[in-house]
């Protein structure tokens, strides 16, 4: 690889250091924020189905724990560097601060690839890690979760080994567990309903009734499906979605002008949420470009599949009707398209809040553990509509009163509570 | 028209069901008979009750044997005029009768209502009755004499006996015993000896005399009265015991003569050899009264007429095969009329594994359930009988024709053979064949003499065909026959050609038996397939963990036909399994478990009656938990994890179902049954082995099984330090295997980024063919193939360059870039029939991950080096951004491209290397997988030379405007004999071109020369000088077309680049 000094690190503190700057941090804050408050590294002996004794490095970084126990995944990379587990810890504390839910950030991982294990020795690696590191995580310290590369399979694995060291059931230890198995209803919608809910909060203080609107959706996978399926039980309507054919390696933009039938589709999807091209023609979808769903004359964008997908070069294609984009996916859009979103006036809902309903269930998945009681999906997701929904007016209040673009007000939001609660404790 | 073909057809086959009838009535005798434990009495009375089956009428016939004043009936007796009979005599002596009667009139046939072959039948049943009888007799005898101690004159009483029933063998035996006796040095037996042999005797008229008449009864007359006088002697000399045991030892041996006969003919038919074993068989169905050294040599002999002539191949199958084996064998064996092929590669490679894993003591229990599924054979001489039988001689020159004609005549001589017929005694076979397959699928296997031959594994170059096997005899007969014909004309067809002409196996005599093998699986809904299957390698060559050794094999496996886990398709993921590392996948995370699982299955739809790839989601959606064996092969994939499926509570048809073959991994013994197939038969056959497999769920049945192609030149090599950063031109850290390539003059490369930037399908594809033309253009082995993603996509061609095999066989080494493109990176090609091939011709595979940390890809030296595609293929200039094809000798001052491959490091690394000197076939031999042979050397001799004569030739003296390479020296196929052939493009003076043509002739004679010396073969002038003006190449006369054409165009070499050192030289001195 051609030696790019890209450092993961580096750009998040950047980007703390711009929102610093704009909410006038004393150093002491900037300090303590631009830097984890704890990391460990450790060793993890794992004896390999040949017999032979094989170390694994281990890692755990615990960038804010202000203001609740910290929350993050731990994965499994063969090139994973310290620096990335940092700047992802510090990612995730700004997540659970942005939808204002009582965890703070960390993020872990093993030096591993799993291509080269047995499950025999990818468990022994989860427990291994576990042993090393319990003392310092627990349902009440640091709750660890699936991320790349590691599962639900992992987590348990994980979990058990944490049970045997302290003799309990503690449920509340990992979250991204099997409905059975201390896993919560209703997470499978989370990310896309919570989508929808921040942009129906949206919709209402623009004064627009859902059912006259008009949306595109990048990406059929999870996340779209359930979007459009609140959205259409709001009574909106869904004109285009793109998917990623595998067999064409490229992608493809659906689009009935009348709305798509989300049943119709899903028939025709497979687990990856690439629609059948064969198939679709035959129900009548005109099948477009895979940046099409781009240029549709709609009122709503969804980009839900992949980062960095709104460009400078193609935010010139987004239609005049647009008013809202609504940012599924994670980093979906360039800061360079940012500054041409800002100057035509479409509102932004950024990933930091619109996003947040998959860590918002994992909190409500812990919440239950912690009280060994579970809740119906209704309630779930009801209780995920009032977080969602809490959430979203203060960031918007937040950007109205200080006329701040609402990306910039996520950050603002979730940074200031960071600050707040450490100070409460006397840090800085 | 129609009609009356109908009618015709019917009646062939009402005749062919009456022959059959009568040979299973035969069948049935026999097998009554060959029951030792019976009395006569029983199998008399059993026997009786079959004979009516074999004739026409059965409801309304009516059997009777008589035997030692006793009456077998069938049924009730009755009298009728319509009666057929025939004795069962011993040595003239009439011992019993067998009648055959109608109780009713019929048509009149042959004779009276019966038919000219139920003649031939009872005659035939009274003749198995006779030798069931005889042998009962003497086996009696012989019973009583074995356990109690020979009584004074017990030798006497068997003499008697053989007297009256076997004259001729005790003729036999009283000269073998005269022979003992007399090598013994009993002087007694010397005088005996005159009785035997005439020429003994000083006497020459007695010879003359003997001449004249059958010499048989003769020495029959004449011993009888002498026999009992040589076993007097021999009691004297060896006591009675001795004399005994020599008896019935000789006895037993005598048995097996007609065998040894029959073996030894090499004109005797495959049909004698099976009646001979046949009745071998019915002597002694246990195999074991024959001494050691016989039975050797039996099975030997058996082998080889059968099976393979090859030595290594009979040197193991001799242990492993009995005579009774191919009892079994011939009895579903189909040949032409005096046929005497053999079955044929595939065949005899699956019936040596077979018996190779059931004599496996170490796996019994785990072997248990392996089986081989039924088969019948049509042997290798059916597709000659076949070609004579429709006067399809001249196909057989096909293999001499150009590769291209082949290619463009191959649809026709599939038509030809389609509408030609099979011989009647194939039909009559065929026939058979299905009555005992009954309506289950089949399969129509080549199995080639040169197939599966050691080196030459032939690799689905040859048709496979599956068939319904459905509908009426008719119906399923007619389409075995078009699947058998389309089998046949893939002999013919330009990928089995090519290859062979790579190998030098042009001349070898092929020709092509058929396996007809029934398909393993079950009927479900109304599709038929097995659980699972797959192919599985002894040698794993694609290590997808450095904790993967090729020593760890490899198994392929998809769920259904295995059709799939061979074939190389665009879409879909076999499962890959190390045997010696079954807990190492080569997915590791959910979703990528879920991406390269099989989506498709193959099946047969009996409905249809065809072969169809289905989506494995609409089969389940159809069938759901019917599938045998279910939960082997998919999980459910239920909240971001896989786990089993449990029939009680998932609904099979509606769940989210993904083949891991976790259960099968995990809960039965399949992969150690896999792997220790692999170790076991490598270790007996001694050389590494492929083999195909297929399960229903019960058993495990083994399909084939033939040499894996791997070779010396998997060896791996140090990786030496670079001679700088910059000659390094990539590194690779993946997917390593071991090996090292030297010489790599050219390098073609495929812009990923250009090539994805190809709007236009048509550009797409026609960067495929550019790398086809570079293909035939560049040296063979010498240059080197990158490329973005898959090499040999199909549908999806924006994923890799479409190119076929035969686009891609002469390059030395196959690279796959895989670029990182957003977040995916692109799929690798993984192995399939395309893959064997490159291994088979030892073309390297590697892909490369430049985006991966610590991977070199020194893109510098590929963009900014010149391209020459436009000076090659000037019709696919547009495409220079794209391909790229760079001359490295040319662009790093001579130096050469070296890839050195470490599998244990995981490290392969392409270095800018001085060429060496001594070693200028190296590249070639290893591509062949061969010692460095004659061909090889010639070809590069010559070539070496002929950059020599072009390097010295000062081309403004002789007025030569180019000098070109063509023919077989250009081609790489030039052998001993091949001259070379160079044109010239000549434009200076007539008084120019004569100098020239001296100039020439000096260089033609030194080297024919050379070339008798080294070769020992002098084919005369070496040097074929063809001259061609401007006026040629303008009107294309002649040779000139060569120049600048698009296929086999002339290479151009480089004139005078020696002269100025030589010269130089000159100076000096």
């Amino acid at each position: 690889m051609s030696s790019s000094s890209f450092n993961a690190f580096a750009m998040a503190q950047s980007q703390f250091d711009k929102i610093a700057e704009m909410l006038d941090l004393d150093q002491a804050s900037r300090d303590l924020l631009r830097t984890p408050n704890r990391e460990y590294h450790f060793n993890i002996p794992v004896r390999m189905d040949s017999g032979n004794m094989q170390i694994f490095r281990g890692f755990r970084v615990q960038h804010n724990d202000a203001r609740g126990p910290g929350k993050g995944g731990v994965r499994f990379h063969p090139m994973e560097t310290i620096d990335t587990v940092r700047a992802l810890s510090m990612w995730m504390t700004w997540k659970t601060a942005a939808v204002d839910i009582p965890l703070g950030g960390s993020k872990g991982g093993i030096i591993c690839d799993p291509h080269n294990l047995s499950l025999n020795e990818q468990e022994q690696l989860c427990r291994g890690w576990v042993r090393q590191i319990a003392r310092n995580v627990g349902p009440v310290t640091d709750i660890p979760a699936p991320d790349v590369m590691t599962n639900a399979q992992h987590m348990l694995w994980m979990l058990d080994e944490f049970e045997v060291i302290f003799g309990g059931r503690y449920p509340g230890f990992i979250t991204g567990k099997p409905v059975g198995v201390g896993g919560s209803l209703g997470r499978k919608e989370a990310t896309g309903y919570g989508v929808i809910i921040t942009l129906r909060e949206m919709l209402k203080e623009l004064d627009i009734r859902p059912m006259d609107t008009t949306a595109s959706i990048q990406g059929f996978g999870n996340v779209a499906q359930h979007a459009i399926d609140l959205y259409h039980q709001l009574g909106g309507k869904t004109l285009c979605v793109s998917s990623w054919d595998q067999e064409d390696q490229t992608s493809y933009s659906f689009k009935k002008n009348d709305g798509i039938d989300l049943e119709e589709l899903r028939s025709i999807t497979n687990s990856f949420g690439g629609v059948d091209k064969a198939k679709a023609k035959e129900l009548g979808y005109e099948i477009l470009d895979g940046e099409d769903w781009l240029k549709q004359e709609v009122d709503i964008l969804i980009p839900a599949a992949l980062e960095n997908q709104i460009t400078r070069d193609n935010v010139a294609l987004i239609s005049e009707q647009v008013k809202i984009i609504a940012e599924g996916a994670n980093g979906p859009t360039e800061p360079a398209a940012d500054d041409e979103i800002k100057r035509r006036g479409i509102q932004m809902i950024p990933d930091l809040l619109a996003n947040a309903g998959g860590v918002t269930c994992s909190y409500f998945e812990q919440v239950q553990n912690n009280m060994n009681y579970y809740w119906p999906r209704d309630e779930v997701l009801g209780k995920l509509d009032t977080k969602m929904t809490t959430s979203y007016i203060a960031v918007s209040e937040l950007a109205r009163q200080k006329n701040l673009y609402m990306r910039d007000a996520a950050y603002v939001i979730a940074i200031g509570r960071v600050v707040q609660a450490s100070k409460d404790r006397g840090w800085i | 028209m129609n009609k009356k073909k109908k009618t015709r057809s019917e009646l062939l086959l009402q005749e062919l069901r009456e022959r059959e009838k009568e040979l299973r009535c035969i069948y049935e005798i026999d097998e009554i008979l060959s029951q030792q434990n019976l009395s006569i009495e029983e199998l008399l009375s059993q026997v009786v009750k079959v004979i009516p089956n074999g004739w026409q009428y059965p409801d309304i016939c009516f059997a009777k044997i008589d035997y030692d004043n006793k009456e077998y009936c069938s049924g009730q007796c009755t009298e009728s005029p319509w009666l057929l009979k025939a004795d069962v005599k011993v040595k003239d002596e009439k011992i019993g009768v067998v009648y055959v009667s109608y109780s009713e009139e019929r048509p009149k046939e042959f004779e009276g209502p019966f038919l000219k072959e139920e003649l031939d039948l009872i005659k035939g049943i009274a003749e198995h009755i006779k030798r069931a009888l005889q042998h009962r007799q003497l086996k009696d005898l012989f019973d009583q004499t074995q356990d109690v101690d020979p009584r004074e004159d017990e030798w006497l009483t068997i003499l008697e006996l053989l007297r009256n029933t076997d004259s001729p063998l005790l003729a036999r035996l009283s000269r073998k015993m005269t022979n003992f006796l007399f090598l013994g040095g009993s002087e007694e037996a010397k005088e005996l000896l005159e009785h035997f042999s005439p020429s003994y005797k000083e006497d020459d008229s007695g010879l003359v005399e003997n001449l004249n008449q059958p010499r048989k009864r003769i020495a029959i007359q004449d011993l009888l009265p002498i026999s009992e006088k040589v076993f007097q002697i021999a009691v004297k000399t060896l006591g009675k015991n001795h004399t005994l045991k020599a008896i019935q030892k000789w006895i037993r041996e005598e048995k097996s003569s007609f065998l040894v006969n029959v073996l030894g003919d090499s004109k005797s038919s495959l049909n004698d050899i099976s009646d001979a074993i046949g009745r071998y068989h019915h002597l002694d169905p246990t195999g074991t009264e024959l001494s050691v050294p016989r039975q050797k040599a039996f099975r030997v002999s058996l082998v080889r007429r059968m099976l393979s002539d090859q030595t290594h191949f009979i040197n193991v199958a001799k242990n492993f095969f009995n005579v009774n084996d191919f009892y079994d064998l011939l009895n579903r064996v189909i040949t032409p009329a005096k046929g005497s092929g053999k079955l044929g590669g595939k065949s005899a490679g699956v019936a040596l594994a077979d018996k190779i894993l059931k004599s496996s003591y170490k796996h019994k229990e785990l072997f248990a359930n392996i089986k081989t599924p039924k088969t019948w054979y049509i042997t290798s001489d059916g597709s000659r009988s076949f070609l004579v039988y429709n006067n399809l001689e001249e196909v057989f020159d096909q293999k001499y024709k150009e590769i291209t004609q082949v290619q463009f005549e191959y649809p026709h001589v599939i038509q030809v053979f389609k509408n030609s017929h099979l011989s009647p005694e194939i039909v009559k076979g065929l026939s058979l064949a299905l009555d005992d397959f009954g309506e289950t699928p089949l399969i129509v296997r080549s199995s080639s003499l040169l197939e599966d031959g050691l080196g030459a594994a032939f690799a689905g170059k040859y048709r496979s065909v599956f068939i319904a096997n459905q509908g009426s005899k008719q119906e399923r007969l007619i389409e075995l026959m078009d699947a058998i014909a389309e089998v046949y004309a893939s002999m013919f067809g330009p990928d089995p050609i090519k290859y062979r002409a790579e190998r030098n196996l042009l001349d070898f005599h092929e020709e092509m038996g058929v396996m007809i093998q029934e398909v393993v699986g079950k009927k479900v809904g109304q599709y038929y397939f097995p659980t699972c299957a797959g192919v599985a390698l002894s040698k794993n060559d694609f290590l997808w963990s450095p904790r993967i050794k090729p020593e760890d094999g490899l198994i392929r496996l998809v769920p259904g036909l295995g059709t799939s886990a061979v074939d190389r398709l665009g879409d879909d993921y076999p499962a890959l399994i190390a045997p010696g590392q079954p807990t190492l996948s080569v997915n590791a995370s959910i979703d990528e478990k879920i991406r390269y699982s099989p989506k498709g299955i193959d099946v047969i739809n009996l409905t249809t009656r065809s072969f169809e790839t289905i989506e494995l989601r609409k089969l389940m959606g159809e069938v759901g938990s019917e599938y045998p064996n279910i939960s082997q092969v998919m999980s459910i994939l239920d909240q971001d994890r896989f786990r089993k499926i449990m029939p009680l509570f998932d609904n099979l048809e509606t769940s989210n179902l993904v083949v891991t073959f976790d259960v099968l991994r995990k809960e039965t013994n399949f992969i150690k049954q896999v792997g220790a197939m692999l170790n076991v038969l490598e270790e007996v056959l001694g050389v590494p082995v492929d083999i195909e497999f297929a399960s229903d769920g019960d058993n495990l049945y083994l399909l084939q099984c033939r040499p894996q192609s791997y070779g010396d030149e998997y060896e791996p090599v140090d990786i030496p330090v670079p001679a700088s950063e910059e000659s390094v031109l990539f590194t690779a850290n993946r997917f390593v295997s071991n090996g090292l390539l030297k010489g790599i003059t050219h390098i073609v490369y495929v812009d990923p980024v250009n090539y994805g930037k190809l709007e236009s399908r048509e550009a797409l594809l026609n960067v495929g063919r550019a790398v086809g033309k570079l293909n035939q253009l560049l040296p063979k082995r010498c240059f080197i193939l990158m490329g973005p993603g898959r090499w040999g996509s199909r549908g999806d061609i924006k994923l890799g360059v479409n190119v076929t095999y035969s686009d891609i066989s002469n390059t030395a080494m196959l690279i796959e870039i895989a670029r990182k493109q957003g977040s995916y990176v692109p799929d690798l090609s993984f192995g399939t029939h395309f893959f064997q091939d490159l291994v088979e011709a030892s073309i390297r595979y590697l892909p490369l991950y430049p985006d991966e940390y610590g991977n070199v890809f020194n893109e510098q030296i590929l963009m900014e080096s010149r391209n020459y595609l436009e000076d090659i293929l000037p019709e696919y200039a547009a495409l220079a951004d794209t391909v790229k094809v760079i001359d490295v000798p040319l662009a790093f001052e001579g130096l050469e491209l070296s890839v050195f491959m470490n599998a244990a490091q995981s490290r392969a690394e392409a270095h800018l290397t001085k060429p060496s000197q001594n070693d200028s076939d190296e590249p070639l031999r290893r591509a062949h997988g061969i010692p460095a042979t004659q061909t090889v050397n010639h070809w590069k001799w010559r070539m070496n030379i002929v950059e020599k004569i072009a390097g010295h030739l000062d081309a403004e003296k002789f007025g030569v405007k180019a000098f070109y390479l063509i023919g077989s020296v250009k081609n790489a196929s030039a052998g001993a004999d091949s001259d070379i052939d160079i044109l010239i493009h000549f434009h200076g003076t007539p008084d120019q071109k004569a100098d020239l043509l001296l100039w020439m002739n000096a260089w033609s004679v030194g080297i024919t020369e050379m070339n008798a010396l080294c070769a020992g073969i002098d084919p005369g002038s070496l040097l074929d000088v063809h001259i061609v003006t401007d006026k040629d190449i303008k009107e294309g006369n002649s040779f000139a077309i060569k120049i600048d054409a698009v296929t086999d165009a002339a290479k151009l070499l480089k004139m005078g680049h020696l002269l100025k050192s030589h010269q130089e030289d000159i100076d000096l001195k």
